[in-house]
């Protein structure tokens, strides 16, 4: 990973955009920020630790307790709100047994937090999963996908071959080639 | 067509920027020296992240390439050879969209060393945020995409002559430069006559809360909300009423039912004392308490601060406190006069960016059209949302 983090500072125009992608590469390996992590991506890329920290901490994608196999980031503002995201969070606590964001269920496997517009509002209420949003969710939909989750091989890789039936946001299929156009 | 044409064409069109400012783009693109030695860039603000605004997701989905061809006339008309695409980091679908129609674009010929042929190198990347609102603003985008904590710059200079890296920059919203081919291919003085004299064109409208058809609707400029929202999104439930709706995003000031008729042209917002914004339809029904609404948006503002400038930083905060108190049966005159107050101070330019008047607007307007509700939780200490549906 560190080779790679040091690979990154040459693709911008100046080596200290590679901060943010740096920090995805350590995330993405260990779950979440340590701050050991963070001191190491600091020396890869030359900078300050302090500086790095202070980025990492600004943005609300970066982790820096450890989160759940899972995490569902759901959406409470307004748009979402009005259409129920108040009961779909309270169910999804109940059932991932964790009653705040800085909890992880027992089994490690979830985790939760509320989170600002995600930007599709007209499918209030929503929420991203496994980088995927999943629309128009209802206190079933949210038991589907826990238990969908659930039955996840051990060695943690794919999610179930099984499709979440009537799921909304259409996975799409990579796309056939395309005919080549006359001229 | 020589740079200059694109640029005049763009002005003619009277296209205005589609991300929430509503900068006339083509005077916008004209800031830019083309001939300055060095590198320029275009820069693409894809961190749509205003409350209820959904369509540059829907644009990234539905027509990725539309936004690449966007880039390029706007590349080739500032004379930026690289393009940087600042797409939120929860955008997982539409980073896989745009990455593929970039690849395609290249594997064509319409990008790389010589696109179609012509002496002018031009590429586009990709660069992800990391979750924070504020990054939606310019010049906080520009600080983000260097690497740093994403806080606004204060101004001049402006992007035009040190942008990104210190470079003269472009920013475009996604739908902005989604816009441009069709402006192109029909040319500029067409595309004016769409939509109302100084709103020309068409702009993509979401539709979200209290409605039977939520969605993304393209409208022309000058039909009124009553339209887009009765007839095109379907109006609230059955047996409900819509009660309010914020015209532009969760930033722009809310206008009550009795506002429908307002048309959704910059200068008709305007009169209304609301804002075009973003474009994001938020509809509320009357089974819903404006002051609890106004409290969920506060505490977005408040989290939502970088916290650079002090008003913002600590007046959102402020007012999150008061509304917590007003909410718990525990409000009266003072915090009614107090929301005032940090709504006033939230205002007019004392802050970098608009994220401080944002919270400010929210404040003022939800207590301007709706002071015996605010009354109702602050005075009597009831909510009497909740009894008139049990009336009816």
């Amino acid at each position: 990973m560190l080779d790679e983090i040091k690979e990154l500072p040459a693709k911008y125009p100046q080596p200290r955009s590679a901060v943010m992608p740096a920090l995805d590469l350590a995330q993405e390996e260990l779950g979440h920020l340590t701050p050991e992590a963070m001191s190491e991506v600091a020396s890869a890329l030359d900078l300050d630790p302090g500086y790095v920290e202070g980025v990492a901490t600004f943005y609300s994608l970066f982790h820096h307790r450890p989160i759940g196999k899972h995490r569902f980031y759901v959406c409470t503002n307004l748009s979402c709100m009005l259409r129920g995201a108040g009961e779909i969070v309270d169910h999804l606590k109940q059932q991932i047994g964790v009653s705040s964001s800085e909890q992880v269920s027992p089994d490690g496997l979830f985790s939760f937090e509320e989170v600002e517009c995600l930007g599709a509002c007209e499918y209030a209420p929503m929420m991203r999963l496994d980088h995927r949003f999943h629309y128009d969710l209802s206190p079933e939909k949210i038991d589907t996908l826990i238990a969908d989750r659930k039955r996840l091989l051990p060695t943690g890789g794919e999610v179930s071959a099984k499709p979440t039936e009537g799921q909304a946001p259409p996975v799409k299929k990579p796309r056939a080639p395309r005919k080549k156009k006359d001229a | 067509m020589a740079p200059a044409d694109i640029t005049n064409e763009v002005k003619t069109s009277g296209l205005r920027g589609r991300g929430g400012a509503g900068f006339a783009t083509g005077i916008k693109w004209s800031f830019i020296k083309r001939d300055a030695p060095g590198p320029k860039y275009v820069v693409v603000n894809a961190d749509e992240s205003e409350p209820g605004t959904a369509k540059d997701r829907y644009i990234l989905e539905n027509s990725p390439h539309m936004v690449v061809e966007g880039i390029l006339i706007a590349a080739y008309a500032v004379g930026a050879n690289q393009a940087w695409v600042y797409i939120r980091g929860e955008y997982d679908e539409p980073y896989r969209m745009l990455t593929e129609a970039i690849e395609e674009a290249r594997a064509k010929g319409y990008i790389g060393p010589k696109p179609m042929g012509k002496d002018y190198p031009l590429d586009i990347r990709l660069y992800r945020g990391h979750g924070a609102y504020i990054c939606g603003e310019e010049t906080a985008l520009l600080e983000s995409l260097e690497g740093k904590r994403a806080q606004p710059r204060s101004r001049p200079p402006f992007p035009a002559v040190k942008g990104a890296w210190g470079r003269p920059t472009l920013l475009n919203n996604v739908e902005t430069l989604a816009t441009v081919p069709a402006i192109i291919n029909m040319g500029g003085a067409a595309y004016a006559k769409l939509g109302t004299d100084k709103s020309p064109g068409t702009r993509l409208l979401t539709v979200s809360g209290n409605v039977r058809k939520p969605g993304v609707y393209e409208v022309e400029f000058g039909k009124t909300f009553r339209h887009v929202i009765m007839d095109l999104a379907g109006g609230p439930p059955e047996g409900r009423k819509v009660k309010v709706f914020w015209p532009g995003g969760s930033s722009a000031p809310v206008l009550p039912e009795s506002m429908l008729d307002v048309t959704t042209d910059a200068e008709a917002l305007a009169a209304a004392r609301s804002m075009a914004g973003s474009g994001g339809v938020i509809v509320m029904d009357d089974t819903h308490c404006v002051v609890k609404a106004a409290h969920r948006l506060l505490q977005f503002y408040a989290y939502e601060s970088c916290g650079k400038c002090t008003p913002c930083r600590i007046g959102q905060d402020w007012a999150v406190r008061t509304y917590e108190r007003i909410l718990a049966n525990e409000g009266s005159q003072i915090e009614l006069d107090t929301l005032q107050r940090v709504s006033d101070g939230l205002q007019n330019g004392r802050c970098l960016c608009g994220l401080g008047d944002s919270g400010g607007w929210v404040i003022d307007s939800t207590l301007r059209h709706f002071r015996e509700e605010y009354e109702d939780h602050a005075l009597r200490h009831e909510c009497n949302v909740g009894k008139v549906m049990a009336n009816a």
